[in-house]
């Protein structure tokens, strides 16, 4: 199977991989993994406690290139966004970008829960309310 | 290639014309070869699906069986008994091969039953959280950060002892899970062989989970083993 000539280029030149302060208030942490390949993703964001801005988003993930290269878009894409507007990126956004094949995205599954996960840890750090859809989030 | 036949529906044999069981491999009344049956790998053992199975058994009724087919019994039979041995070899084979492993069957049985495993269910299940060892993830990460950090060491030509001893550590820490996961899945074969449909039904669910724990934990072990031996 081959991968798309974007899978390559994040794969070969990830965006934003890194760690930020788990414990500062201004980072949520979603850690997620995939039971059936073994995959680990993390993604931390630092959001402006103003303006609501995801102002940093960083991420580490052991997998194959399709999940490297689908936690590096979303880094990408959430980074500049507020965080309810990262809400809205769905996973097929994902697909579509990368060209994923069929059985390839659960990668992009993976991402944005990832997603959902680091603005989840981080509402709840910050006594946000957190939204019934964000748990019941099915497609 | 799964297929789950009503074995109660008889078909005719080819030769005798006498009503049987659709699947045998030989007719029970005039002991003629018959085409590959359509039924599962273990009613070509004349077993019904069960998970806690006599490998001792499996294995005799396997060579039976295959003495049965060899294709010097064959020599001068019809193109069409010679066709069927070749056939009726190849699924016995693959059908022995699935059954006498334990974890190939456990998957086998489950996907009759219509359980998707492996990847054929990633990313469908995400209201399941069952589905994800989340108390695993935190342990998998770091395992990575470390297996990373050893990959590195070693590619400069030292290799940190205290980094070795950990590596090696949580490979006896992840076999010794394994061995607990192999366990649970042993006493799921008895719920799932004695119980009734809901009781298997439940059996099956927890059996699907811990497939997945098992194949999370094996990924982790060899790639542990992968770094640490190269």
């Amino acid at each position: 199977m081959a991968y798309s000539d974007k899978v390559v280029d994040h794969y070969n030149n990830p965006r934003n991989v890194g760690t930020l302060d788990k414990s500062s208030t201004e980072v949520g942490t979603g850690l997620v993994g995939a039971p059936e390949c073994g995959d680990v993703m993390r993604l931390q964001i630092r959001v402006n406690p103003e303006t609501q801005v995801i102002e940093e988003a960083k991420f580490k993930t052991f997998g194959c290139g399709s999940a490297i290269a689908s936690s590096s878009l979303a880094t990408e894409w959430i980074k500049g966004r507020t965080v309810e507007d990262a809400l809205a990126i769905k996973n097929t956004d994902i697909v579509k970008e990368l060209s994923l094949p069929p059985v390839k995205i659960h990668c992009s599954v993976l991402a944005e829960d990832a997603i959902r996960a680091a603005i989840g840890d981080w509402k709840k750090k910050n006594g946000v309310a957190e939204e019934a859809a964000v748990a019941a989030q099915a497609k | 290639m799964l297929k789950v036949i009503d074995s109660a529906i008889p078909v005719e044999c080819w030769s005798c014309a006498v009503a049987h069981n659709e699947s045998t491999l030989f007719c029970p009344h005039c002991s003629k070869i018959q085409p590959p049956p359509g039924g599962d790998y273990f009613s070509v053992f004349s077993l019904v699906p069960k998970l806690d199975l006599d490998l001792g058994m499996l294995e005799h009724q396997f060579h039976k069986l295959s003495r049965k087919l060899h294709p010097d019994r064959f020599a001068r039979a019809s193109v069409h008994e010679k066709d069927w041995s070749l056939a009726d070899t190849a699924l016995l084979n693959d059908a022995y091969r699935t059954l006498r492993d334990p974890i190939r069957r456990t998957e086998y049985l489950l996907k009759l039953r219509g359980a998707e495993i492996g990847e054929e269910h990633a990313g469908k299940d995400r209201k399941d959280p069952s589905r994800v060892p989340a108390d695993l993830l935190e342990e998998a990460f770091d395992l990575n950060m470390q297996l990373e950090e050893m990959r590195m060491s070693k590619k400069m030509g030292d290799t940190d002892p205290d980094l070795q001893s950990g590596l090696e550590q949580a490979r006896k820490k992840y076999n010794d899970m394994l061995d607990q996961v192999d366990s649970d899945l042993r006493a799921q074969w008895q719920v799932w062989d004695n119980g009734d449909e809901p009781a298997r039904k439940e059996a099956e669910k927890k059996m699907v989970s811990l497939l997945d724990r098992r194949r999370y934990i094996n990924n982790l072990v060899r790639d542990v083993t992968e770094t640490l031996g190269s």
